[in-house]
């Protein structure tokens, strides 16, 4: 029975591991490939203390402003700290806001969707007015205003981008709770006498998640594009700790003197980070739910 | 009495034509790029100067920063002015003459002048402004003018400043603010708006019609200004110009090279090499009179009132890395005190730690007994140069186990906190220094005085410099100058010291007769924009 | 369709409402003591006192807020504690700038996104189609700031001749040839954010189309490619296209914070990332405002006009 191809996720056939493994590549390259780089990218943040050739914030005047080369990969700023192992710390700071802000998002906004979708009524009304109000803003000016009324630090970055990514996910589950709720089985459920949780397990939520994970993998590309938009506009960590688009900010004085390193590190490192996160999350679109493909990030 | 003063001016003019040249690379004193002789000028245009940072006062007796003599100098007169190798040259004075005892000094003033408003410049007008600088209740200028006693109206141009006592650096103040005039007309009616809208108040060359606060300044012409090319005609040359601040330095080259502005006295050294060497721009340099340093708050209750804890700091600073590495990238001169290469008392022996000496500072903390030094540094935001310096002053204390935390603020904030004695550690904040080292020196290290912003006092200092005020003989004016040096740096300092500026005149091509004067201020009544 | 357009306007204003909610708590939320800010930190602790009583600080927030929006609904949008120049005034004085930027981004965007968008929607599969969503992905995943100063480099400083200047701004009444020469960089920097996004929405709402029954009815009436696509697919497709345009405005304020910021273009977005800093909230929230409402006003035209042009949609409940 090897080398049966098995569609996704439905069926509980025994086939030999590796080649589900290699079928399952096959016939999904892009989830590959996304996948491959957002675990890289993760494990960078995670390993960075380890990996990191240098010390990303110790000050060294004398290798001030050195080009790319074999002992500083992407050369030095003009504090000679290696812009390679800024660039690894850096990450930490953009892949925890973007899992903490679209966390916050998730938790708040999927409850305040089951309540709304759930409990209806004036509730709803509230709720869903309140989310339109976030809706009104764009999103990066919601969190500029946001991050700069709290004042500049990463705490306060993160609540922000979350705020902002609360109103997806509540409309999706809202969404999901509205249409499920009228369904037969469900009215016979709660004739039976189900209670309201056990409902919501067992049949809101398996449908409503594959969109959630598709929508947490995009929010957290958009999340990390927020945190580097923030900081380049000097609201994230404040220095010396490394991030991404403040380092960009700091370093972009240099260009007209042609020293390009130390923006373009970061600015790939932004660049690939998000690709990662939005490949990932189109391919699991494609994956989980084709429906889906109608509607845009 | 006379004669010495005529020695003093002369020692003065060579010593300060000596003096203009430090270092490497600078274009000689005077440096200008003034047109030749016979070619007519060319008269018309707007040029838009890219100010450091937005003005506080444009009334001269309450100003206090270097941004708002940039604009001083286009809408006011003074008594007498500098010429770019360092001479006070006639200005509204055609001439002076101290007594015998050097306790007055009688002035000729010119007598074709008005102020913009049309109200006449004369004798009584000089009175007015120079009582109004003494006797005004929160005026900045009480201790440029401390030495003058009344002001007697001779004639209506001819004024005599009686002093309480010979003050050599007295010249030298009224070469700025405290000698600018200004029309009363205009004081009595704007009232307190006159320091945010002096409109037409001064007699200057150029008129100011438009004050917008953080966006731009507008300078009109003055067709009726008294002054005149070496040919006889009429300045200035220019119709107007526009004052625009811009804080970050590479967002004002940015702007010069895209023709947004025209002409800016300040750029980050590490663009230096290229401005040189950019064909459409046209590069001036002199050694300006400007230090640079960080401001202890040395109060009682503040961290700094331990003096050991700033000389720790001062010795652990290594100078030469901060002008090699930091934002002047090898621009400027290093230094430990606040008299430079461009003044007559400089002494380039005086070189307390040549070498940074991170042990010597932790053990003068040790000494002290009370644990590691731990304090706030507060830095001016909205410059990322200004930030790296930050970092690395931060990084040579921590090596001396010294712990400075880096706070950002808007730099007028900080200047506002600082004068009023509040900053709980040190700031960074330099001085765009004055002609006579009197003006480098006296009102920062003397007790009570103005820009005396560390609090610092110290009787031996106090002394010293009041001796040196009254000391005609400039010998012994250096020495003393020297005497108070070695005290408020060394032995009782009163701050940190780490170097020395250059005065830049970057501008397009087209613009000429611009001249590079040390106190780093453009003239614009000599300045062409060529077709 | 009246009643269409009234439910949609009834609905905004409880919306548009928790708005001016939202924009007056986040300046309440700051820590910073506007008195302090306006008089500086040792001023008088009376004089503290009566610029809080001038500006009503010292009521109760609900009451506070209603003062501030009936100020904002006359139009008064406060005063700027740093230049003390009318925030309303401050605004109308540099949206000339921001509009023109985002009107050109548009143009571009929108440009290209319809040419590429066809072309690969009608190319199915092929090269060209991979291409394009290729570019899409990329052009989502780029930021706009890095971008821009990728640009800012190429071609003030690696291209000899500076043909298109590092920013800048001369009115476009002064010197039309100098405000396009400044314009493209930051307009393509600007543009190139929605392109993504506008590429990825033409092209599959043109694949939607294409499946549709009538479309399959031309083709079967045997009506040329080319016809159907023009006649057929174009107009319907035009929909979201519209949509589109409205979620860019979105986009393009967003993207005007931050490129006008690095193209020293002055726009309002400039005018607020300014302000940050030196905390001056009366024009932060200002500008905050004026996005959120303009943003609102054409999402509002966006759906009216959609409505207008599928009928089916204007008798469907509102799914919000």
């Amino acid at each position: 029975m090897s080398g049966t191809t098995v569609p996704l996720a439905i069926g509980r056939q025994r086939t030999s591991r590796v080649s589900t493994v290699r079928a399952f590549a096959r016939r999904n390259p892009r989830m590959v490939i996304g996948g491959t780089l957002v675990v890289a990218w993760l494990l960078i943040a995670v390993l960075a203390p380890f990996i990191a050739p240098f010390d990303p914030i110790k000050v060294v005047p004398s290798d001030s402003l050195i080009p790319p080369g074999a002992k500083h990969w992407l050369g030095t700023d003009d504090l000679g700290r290696d812009v390679l192992s800024r660039v690894m710390w850096g990450s930490r700071v953009s892949l925890s806001v973007g899992v903490i802000s679209v966390s916050i998002g998730l938790f708040v906004g999927v409850t305040i969707g089951l309540l709304s979708g759930y409990l209806g009524g004036t509730f709803d009304l509230i709720a869903m007015r309140g989310i339109d109000a976030l809706l009104a803003f764009p999103a990066l000016i919601l969190a500029i205003a946001i991050t700069s009324a709290l004042g500049p630090q990463i705490q306060n970055a993160m609540i922000a981008i979350g705020i902002v990514a609360i109103p997806a996910y509540a409309r999706l589950t809202r969404g999901q709770v509205l249409t499920v709720r009228a369904r037969d089985f469900i009215v016979a459920a709660r004739t039976i006498g189900a209670s309201p949780l056990r409902i919501v397990i067992r049949h809101i939520f398996p449908n409503v998640v594959n969109a959630l994970i598709v929508q947490a993998t995009l929010s957290t590309a958009f999340a990390i594009l927020a945190e580097a938009a923030l900081s380049f506009l000097g609201l994230g960590p404040q220095p010396p700790y490394p991030s991404w688009g403040q380092d960009i900010a700091y370093s972009q004085r240099y260009l007209p003197n042609l020293k390009w390193w130390m923006s373009v590190g970061p600015g790939i490192a932004i660049f690939t980070a998000v690709f990662a996160f939005n490949f990932l999350g189109d391919a699991l679109r494609d994956a989980l739910d084709p429906r889906l493909r109608r509607s845009g990030t | 009495m006379t004669r010495l003063l005529a020695i003093l001016t002369t020692l003065a003019l060579v010593l300060a034509a000596c003096g203009s040249t430090p270092g490497t690379g600078t274009t000689t004193g005077g440096a200008t790029s003034a047109p030749s002789a016979a070619a007519k000028p060319t008269y018309g245009g707007t040029l838009t100067f890219g100010l450091e940072n937005d003005v506080s006062n444009l009334d001269p007796m309450l100003s206090g920063l270097f941004v708002d003599r940039n604009i001083h100098y286009a809408m006011y007169d003074s008594l007498v002015r500098v010429s770019p190798k360092g001479e006070i040259i006639p200005w509204l004075a055609e001439s002076w003459k101290y007594s015998d005892d050097a306790k007055s000094v009688t002035f000729s003033l010119r007598k074709d002048v008005k102020y913009h408003d049309g109200s006449a410049f004369d004798a009584d007008s000089v009175k007015w402004n120079i009582e109004r600088y003494i006797q005004t209740k929160g005026s900045s200028r009480t201790a440029d003018l401390a030495s003058v006693d009344t002001v007697t109206v001779v004639d209506p141009s001819t004024v005599r400043f009686n002093l309480k006592a010979p003050f050599a650096p007295l010249l030298g103040a009224l070469v700025d603010r405290a000698g600018m005039m200004v029309s009363r007309k205009v004081v009595e009616a704007m009232g307190a708006d006159f320091t945010l809208k002096p409109f037409k108040a001064g007699t200057g060359p150029f008129v100011l019609t438009e004050a917008v606060k953080n966006d731009h300044y507008t300078l009109e012409k003055n067709p009726d200004w008294w002054g005149k090319d070496k040919d006889g005609n009429k300045l200035p040359y220019l119709d107007k110009v526009i004052v625009k601040p811009i804080l970050d330095a590479d967002v004002r080259l940015t702007n010069l090279r895209t023709g947004n502005v025209q002409l800016l006295n300040g750029i980050n050294g590490k663009d230096v090499p290229a401005v040189k060497s950019d064909p459409t721009l046209t590069y001036l340099e002199v050694g300006s009179f400007s230090w640079n340093s960080m401001v202890p708050n040395e109060a009682p209750t503040y961290i700094f009132n331990e003096k050991r804890y700033v000389k720790a700091v001062s010795m652990a600073l290594d100078r030469d890395e901060i002008l090699a590495k930091g934002p002047a990238q090898g621009v400027g001169l290093v230094g430990w005190g606040p008299i430079s290469p461009a003044h007559f008392a400089y002494d380039a022996s005086f070189k307390p730690w040549p070498k940074a000496d991170p042990e010597g500072a932790k053990k003068l903390v040790a000494d002290v007994g009370k644990g590691p030094l731990k304090f706030e540094f507060l830095v001016s935001s909205g410059d990322a140069g200004i930030l790296q310096l930050a970092q690395l002053i931060q990084a040579q204390l921590a090596k001396a186990d010294i712990t400075a935390d880096i706070k950002l603020q808007l730099f007028n904030d900080i200047v506002t906190l600082q004068q009023s004695h509040k900053h709980a550690g040190m700031t960074l904040v330099g001085w765009s220094g004055r002609l006579d080292p009197d003006g480098n020196t006296y009102d920062f290290v003397v007790t009570g005085s103005p820009n005396n912003d560390s609090s610092y006092s110290n009787a031996q200092v106090d002394t010293l410099m009041k001796a040196q005020r009254a000391e005609s003989d400039p010998a012994k004016r250096k020495d003393s100058l020297l005497k108070a040096q070695q005290i408020y740096v060394v032995d009782d300092p009163s701050r940190v010291w780490y170097g020395f500026g250059v005065s830049p005149i970057v501008s397009i091509k087209k613009l000429i007769g611009m001249e590079s004067y040390p106190d780093r201020i453009p003239r614009f009544q000599t300045a062409q924009l060529q077709k | 369709m009246i009643t269409y357009i009234l439910r949609r306007l009834l609905l905004m204003i409880p919306v548009a409402l928790l708005v001016t909610v939202v924009v007056f708590a986040l300046a309440r939320l700051s820590p910073a003591d506007p008195a302090v800010v306006i008089a500086g930190e040792q001023a008088d602790p009376a004089v503290l006192a009566a610029i809080r009583e001038e500006l009503g600080l010292d009521k109760p927030l609900p009451v506070q807020y209603v003062a501030w929006l009936s100020h904002v609904v006359q139009g008064d949008l406060g005063r700027s504690f740093q230049t003390r120049q009318r925030v309303l005034e401050a605004i109308t004085e540099r949206l000339p700038a921001t509009v023109e930027l985002g009107a050109a981004a548009i143009l571009i965007s929108v440009t290209f996104a319809l040419s590429i968008g066809i072309l690969s929607a009608i190319k199915r599969n092929s090269v060209v189609d991979l291409l394009a969503s290729s570019v899409t992905l990329m052009g989502v995943s780029f930021p706009s700031f890095f971008l821009g100063i990728v640009l800012i480099l190429l071609f003030a400083y690696v291209i000899p001749g500076r043909i298109f200047p590092p920013g800048g701004y001369v009115p476009l009444v002064e010197d039309p040839f100098e405000n396009l020469r400044r314009l493209v960089l930051p307009a393509a920097t600007l543009a190139t954010a929605s392109l993504a996004v506008n590429l990825r929405q033409v092209r599959s709402s043109l694949l939607d189309v294409f499946g549709h029954e009538y479309m399959r009815t031309a083709r079967a009436k045997g009506l040329r490619e080319r016809t159907v696509i023009a006649r057929h697919a174009l107009k319907n497709a035009l929909i979201p296209i519209v949509t589109l345009v409205g979620i860019q405005v979105g986009a393009i304020i967003e993207g005007a914070f931050i490129t006008e910021t690095i193209f020293s273009w002055p726009g309002i977005g400039r005018l607020a990332v300014q302000a940050i800093p030196s905390q001056d909230y009366p024009v932060v929230q200002g500008v905050v405002l004026v996005s959120a409402i303009s943003f609102m006003l054409s999402t509002l035209f966006v759906d009216l006009l959609y409505a207008w042009l599928d009928p089916r949609i204007s008798f469907e409940s509102a799914a919000v």
